[in-house]
């Protein structure tokens, strides 16, 4: 808690959480994360649901 | 006239002759050398030939080079041979123990952020004392394992990089995981090895005995704990409840109606009723004839509508107790599982619970609260990270409309859209629904952990359940590093890929006459308490050899696409061609795993390995090796086992179909997972036509990544980008408090609740994203 123009602020340096499965369980910040995964999970790209249930 | 030497740590000690006179005689011995005085003239050689050189003070090393040259010179050739073998394992030896010291100077005076050893599994932290204590023990046991318990070939092959031998500091002390009865171990009560604990009588009590046992056995192995039917399991917790709260209510009924002796009567009905029918008791499905045996002994003495106002009174106040004790336990146990300390203190347990086909109004009870205690999260409304939640997904159980548990399906994929949990396992893929028989949910395939499964067995196969079961150790294979080796060459990378897998089913061998070796007292839980299936038969000196065999001896692989690509240019996610080769590739690892089986009548088995700490480093040693391939080697990681590449564009479901054939050859575990964009709980229909997807396309364990995000400071959960939707905060930024309670946080202001809180009654109760 802070104060600032007579204004109590509160969060100064709070990040945010990013919680992100890892291999399949839950890691709650991606601080945990060794190197390589944090690298993997940067990487990671959206998968689209347009529709394919047509080519089964 | 030498007097002194320098030691290698720099001190200068007396020059002692004897020492080289020694040094030469242990080399001869070896060779059958018998002549002492042979060594001593030698020795004198040595001393002479440093001199000439005009040596005065010569270092250890020096005099090593002169020893050698000396026994050279003087034609003793087998003996300098040996001699040079001695000091090349000393050598070797010493720069181990320098290694093992550098890296607990780094685990001494380095932070988690800056060492990747502390951060090789993201569920332990490694900047606690306890943290910091566990990788003290497990990189020394690394290295006293690689050096003096694996065979060579299998260390040499480690150390390289060809292969894996996953917790390989646990080499000789335990195995991995195992699927948990707690309706077995909770009959009668346990004991944890450090006091006993009576047979539960309440739910509460289930699910407070549930985490202890969990936290129990995983102190007993290197890896997670499963629950396989965690629903079938409290069910009899949440009908012992209802039995009390029933009972409870009905005596305060009979009371309010001026009935005497109310507590006697209710308690003698009960107990007759039960001693003359098999144990009836009050259930929530009323329809079990109880209510009319317990009015027709109780009407005489209270008089008939005094019981039947009490009987209706009872009925209703434990149907409504009954679910908010439910829930109340539910939400101890996931906070429960979220906070209780294992190992020390460095980790929370790794758990895993299955459910979702319990289908009596008591096992529902479970999965719906179990669900809405996690949809709520923790404390401040966090999403809790442990237990891993498995919804089974079963047609005719919970799959389609007019199934008795399609309800809970529904609500299973609006919390894991909310929540990232449950994931979903699918017992109607081929090779799942082979060993199910309805009624029998130790049949039920069930997931552990990342993606473990034990369900078939070869050792016994009277019995492929998966109760009591795991896995017992598992080594990956370097697949890309095979592919680059055969430089396109595909019938060499098949031969080359046959040899390595004789190579780690040796070792895993190897490890096993280890593991067998092993007694009881060992594993107090895990034998001790029965929970391994058929330990209950074995006392605290026997030996496991023969109840192990029921576990599975497991090979694993790791960057299928990158292996594709370095092989033919194009990975799965591309190519037609890639992907027969794949399927040609894992099926043949499968199959040589199925031979090894058939020969020796143990569970050896494919898994489609997690590698979290394993994902950098094959891929750092090939690089060094091979340079930066492109495709193959260089990004920072290889992907995970049979995935395509995460940063290939691909839609959702051609994912999951090119995925799913891969699953049903890794029956040592598997898990296909998609990122979904955007927030998925607008959008409930189409997460839940994704999981649908799965299940059609023979997936076997699925889940759904979406983004999940949290403000710690104004308790915000679901997507923020650069800006908090909720309260406008940037990262970082402070915001003015008066702003926070206007938007209606922090109410009950004081000194604990600022900085990093939010506020839980309005977390539940969100509908919409309030943005100012």
């Amino acid at each position: 808690m802070t104060m600032k123009n007579n204004m109590v602020m509160v969060g100064e340096g709070v990040g945010f959480e990013r919680i992100r499965r890892i291999t399949g369980y839950l890691v709650g910040t991606l601080d945990r994360f060794n190197n390589a995964k944090r690298a993997e999970v940067a990487d990671r790209v959206k998968h689209g649901l347009s529709d394919q249930m047509e080519q089964l | 006239m030498i007097q002194q030497i320098v030691k290698r740590d720099g001190r200068v000690v007396p020059f002692e002759l004897d020492k080289i006179t020694e040094a030469i005689y242990k080399a001869a011995q070896a060779l059958g050398g018998q002549d002492r005085s042979m060594a001593e003239k030698l020795a004198t050689d040595v001393v002479a030939y440093l001199e000439q050189k005009g040596n005065e003070i010569p270092s250890v090393e020096q005099i090593q080079d002169a020893v050698e040259h000396t026994l050279i010179e003087n034609g003793h050739a087998r003996t300098a041979k040996e001699f040079i073998l001695y000091r090349s394992t000393r050598t070797r030896v010493r720069e181990m123990n320098t290694k093992l010291m550098k890296i607990y100077e780094d685990l001494t005076f380095r932070e988690a952020h800056e060492n990747d050893v502390k951060r090789e599994n993201a569920n332990i932290d490694g900047d606690t004392a306890m943290g910091t204590m566990l990788k003290y023990g497990s990189e020394g046991a690394k290295q006293f394992d690689e050096m003096f318990i694996l065979k060579p070939e299998h260390s040499k092959a480690h150390r390289e990089g060809d292969i894996h031998i996953h917790d390989l500091d646990f080499y000789t002390l335990t195995t991995t995981c195992c699927q948990i009865d707690l309706t077995r171990l909770f009959e009668d009560g346990f004991s944890t090895g450090h006091g006993f604990l009576r047979e539960p009588n309440s739910i509460q009590s289930y699910s407070a005995l549930a985490c202890i046992a969990i936290q129990a056995n995983q102190n007993d192995q290197h890896g997670g704990q499963s629950v396989p039917a965690f629903d079938f399991d409290m069910a009899r917790g949440v009908a012992k409840s209802y039995r009390t709260l029933y009972r409870a209510n009905m005596i305060k009924a009979l009371d309010l109606e001026g009935v005497e002796n109310a507590e006697k009567l209710v308690r003698d009905a009960a107990e007759k009723i039960e001693a003359e029918n098999g144990g009836l008791w009050p259930a929530m499905d009323a329809q079990n004839g109880y209510t009319e045996l317990e009015f027709a002994l109780l009407a005489p003495a209270a008089g008939e509508e005094a019981v039947k106002k009490a009987q209706a009174f009872a009925r209703r106040y434990a149907d409504r107790e009954i679910d908010r004790h439910t829930y109340q336990a539910m939400e101890a146990l996931v906070h429960n599982l979220n906070t209780m300390h294992s190992r020390a203190g460095a980790q929370i347990p790794f758990s895993s619970l299955n459910y979702g086909t319990d289908t009596s109004p008591e096992g529902r009870l479970v999965i719906r609260n179990l669900l809405l205690a996690t949809e709520a999260g923790l404390g401040n409304g966090e999403t809790a990270i442990f237990p891993i939640h498995i919804f089974k997904v079963k047609e005719g159980v919970n799959f389609n409309p007019g199934d008795p548990n399609y309800d809970l399906f529904k609500l299973a994929c609006k919390v894991s859209a909310e929540r990232l949990f449950p994931n979903f396992s699918f017992i109607d893929a081929p090779f799942n629904l082979k060993y199910y028989k309805p009624g029998h949910p130790e049949t039920e395939a069930t997931y552990m952990g990342c993606r473990t499964r034990v369900v078939g067995n070869v050792y016994d196969p009277s019995r492929e359940i998966v109760n009591g079961r795991g896995n017992l150790s598992f080594t990956s294979i370097n697949l890309p590093r095979l592919a680059i080796k055969a430089n396109h060459n595909i019938d060499f990378f098949f031969e080359q890929l046959d040899q390595q897998l004789n190579l780690v089913i040796d070792q895993l061998n190897h490890r096993f006459k280890i593991q067998c070796g092993k007694k009881v007292k060992n594993f107090p839980f895990l034998m001790g308490q029965g929970i391994w299936i058929d330990s209950e038969h074995l006392g605290p000196e026997d030996t496991i050899g023969e109840v192990l065999k029921h576990g599975t001896l497991t090979a694993g692989f790791i960057g299928l696409a990158e292996c594709l690509t370095a092989l033919i240019g194009k990975h799965h996610g591309e190519s037609q061609a890639a992907q027969n080769l794949g399927l040609e590739i894992i099926g043949c690892m499968r199959k040589r795993m199925d031979d090894e089986s058939a020969k020796t009548g143990l569970n050896y088995t494919l898994i489609a390995t997690p590698a979290e700490g394993l994902s950098g480093r094959f891929v750092r040693l090939d690089r060094q090796r091979y340079g930066s391939i492109p495709g193959v080697t260089d990004r920072e990681y290889y992907t995970n086992s049979f995935h395509i590449p995460v940063w290939f564009p691909i839609s959702a479901y051609e994912k999951l179909r090119l995925e799913a054939p891969y699953h049903a050859l890794t029956n040592a575990g598997h898990i296909s997972y998609i990122e979904l964009d955007g927030d998925p709980v607008k959008n409930l229909d189409a997460f839940e036509s994704v999981v649908r997807f799965m299940k059609e396309v023979g997936i076997g364990y699925g889940s759904i990544n979406h983004p999940l995000d949290r403000d710690p400071v104004c308790g915000y959960t679901g997507i923020i980008d650069d800006v908090c939707p909720r309260c406008g905060r940037h990262e970082g930024e402070a915001i003015e408090l008066e702003k926070l309670q206007k938007l209606g946080l922090y109410r009950h202001l004081n000194a604990q609740t600022l900085g990093c809180c939010g506020n839980p009654e309005e977390e539940a109760d969100r509908v919409v994203n309030p943005v100012e």
